[in-house]
């Protein structure tokens, strides 16, 4: 593993133009284009708000009450811009490798390149957001800590990007060879969606009496809980995960990438069979 | 370095096995059912297999063969984007591939942004590309501005010349041809041969898969016959073209067949 992971750090030339490629042709150079880019979150919060924050009143559920700084609006958009970074990476993932086909089956480089370069270039996307909640960290009076920029943020980062990779070299793979994963992508998008906290606070269902014992330990086995929590502890530090959503997690994104990586290895030969 | 003679791609027992439903995504009831069952023998078939042979510097070889008989299949083995089930194949240089020309191109891009882009994806330096970017442009015949309209605008034709104009302007040692050299109109055909002379001029080493005779004849001294999944014969051109040629009038069933014959690779050669 380690030679081919050397393997496509030689060949980093190349996965950083496919990631220029891929940027160019999505904001083509223009102003316009990211605004475009960032409607979509803009208009999903909007009615995010209006259905929960409004009509079923989700403050009360906001980590660290619902006068915390920023409020629910905060608490929404700062789940919504990494959900969207997840969201497409899971969406995209089915095509990393079947939309470079011609590529593969012409030039000569470690196939890994493309999953990766797939990750890479929604994390710049992912990036580009960053301007967008900072306007409304300023807006609505957000604030952080030294505890959630430093240690909350990168690590959140850093295992969505361990998770995005397993999941895109698994997906990739396997939709060379089996035609149903794009729906399946699909269905998944949806569940995980709601079923993370992503605009639910999780205090709704963990601390609540509600759900039955089982419920709650799947809600906490599903490592994008931790994920979006700490995303929402750089700003909402009462939302910072526990120890075992934490190593749930942690231990999620590792396992998704071992799993993803070898399927990836053990079917590279029949995938450019079928490509 | 440089000399005449040296070996610089090296196959040992080269194999490969395609399955008989390749090209075919399954739904996911047929993999758990077909896995249940196992894969039967039948479903198996080997394009190439037992291949050996070693090409030298600045040879230039023909690949001959009815169709299916596994010809693309062996060049992309060569060109390291397929992997074999057995034995080996090496190769010492870099690989510049005219198999699939339009391989890489961004339709959204413009002829100017993509060749960059594939000049670099081929390995060539932002220096190289500035430096040969007209001599490109004027091969592939983009005029009137269009090297600045999106490559999906382009004719095939032109996506096709311009492939080819990129590959050719490449420095790698070894050019492996599938069956391009039958692009374009006469005045870019004679354009390619040109292009294709000169690098052969300079001691590169080629591999050519193609149906025709004139082409194989023109470029190729020595010839590999594929025949029932095997290396029939490594020889020259002449004398290989002579037993396709005898083949084919031995073996009535072949005429007017096109697509038939790729089950029939059992026999390892």
């Amino acid at each position: 593993m380690a030679s081919r992971a050397l393997a496509v750090w030689r060949n980093r030339r190349v996965v950083g133009l496919l990631v220029r490629r891929d940027l160019k042709v999505r904001y083509q150079n223009s102003i316009l284009g990211y605004a475009w880019s960032m409607l979509e979150p803009l208009a999903m919060a909007g009615v995010y708000f209006f259905v929960f924050g409004l009509v079923f009143d989700t403050d009360r559920g906001v980590p660290g009450g619902g006068d915390a700084p920023g409020g629910y609006p905060l608490f929404l958009i700062s789940g919504l811009l990494p959900w969207l970074w997840f969201a497409q990476s899971l969406g995209q993932a089915p095509a990393a490798l079947i939309s470079h086909s011609k590529l593969i089956t012409t030039m000569r480089m470690p196939r890994e390149i493309f999953p990766v370069q797939a990750v890479a270039a929604k994390f710049v996307d992912y990036l580009l957001t960053w301007p967008v909640l900072l306007v409304f960290v300023l807006a609505l009076g957000g604030r952080t800590s030294a505890e959630g920029l430093l240690v909350w943020l990168p690590l959140a980062i850093a295992v969505q990007l361990v998770l995005s990779l397993g999941m895109t070299l698994l997906l990739a793979t396997v939709n060379v060879l089996v035609r149903d994963v794009e729906r399946f992508v699909r269905i998944l998008n949806r569940v995980l969606f709601y079923g993370s906290a992503i605009i639910i606070p999780s205090a709704l269902v963990l601390e609540s009496d509600r759900f039955p014992a089982w419920f709650v330990a799947l809600f906490q086995f599903n490592p994008l809980l931790g994920i979006f929590k700490m995303h929402h502890a750089v700003w909402y530090p009462a939302d910072a995960p526990g120890p075992l959503v934490l190593s749930t997690s942690i231990g999620g994104a590792v396992l998704v990438l071992a799993v993803g990586y070898a399927t990836f290895r053990r079917l590279e030969t029949s995938v450019l069979k079928e490509l | 370095m440089g000399e005449t003679g040296q070996t610089v791609i090296e196959a040992e027992g080269l194999g490969i096995r395609f399955s008989a439903n390749r090209g075919r995504r399954r739904s996911l009831r047929e993999v758990l059912v077909g896995a249940r069952r196992g894969p039967g023998p039948r479903s198996a078939f080997w394009p190439v297999r037992g291949a050996s042979f070693r090409i030298r510097r600045g040879e230039c070889v023909g690949i001959v063969g009815r169709n299916g008989t596994g010809k693309s299949t062996l060049l992309k083995l060569i060109a390291g984007v397929l992997i074999p089930d057995e034995g080996s194949v090496e190769v010492h240089g870099r690989v510049a591939p005219l198999l699939e020309l339009r391989a890489g191109f961004n339709g959204r891009l413009t002829g100017r942004e993509n060749i960059h882009l594939v000049g670099s994806l081929h390995g060539m330096g932002p220096g190289d590309i500035q430096a040969r970017f007209d001599e490109i442009v004027d091969f592939a015949d983009l005029r009137g501005g269009s090297v600045d309209t999106p490559v999906r605008h382009y004719s095939s034709g032109m996506k096709v010349r311009l492939g080819f104009a990129l590959v050719t302007r490449l420095d790698h040692p070894i050019l492996l041809v599938d069956e391009v050299l039958a692009v374009g109109d006469e005045e870019f055909r004679a354009k390619c041969y040109a292009a294709i002379d000169g690098m052969l001029a300079q001691g590169r080493t080629m591999v050519l898969v193609s149906h025709s005779e004139a082409d194989l004849r023109r470029f190729c001294s020595r010839g590999l016959y594929l025949k029932d999944g095997g290396l029939a014969l490594d020889d020259g051109i002449d004398a290989v073209l002579g037993a396709y040629q005898a083949d084919r009038c031995a073996d009535p069933a072949e005429h007017g067949d096109a697509e038939k014959g790729t089950g029939g690779g059992d026999r390892a050669a």
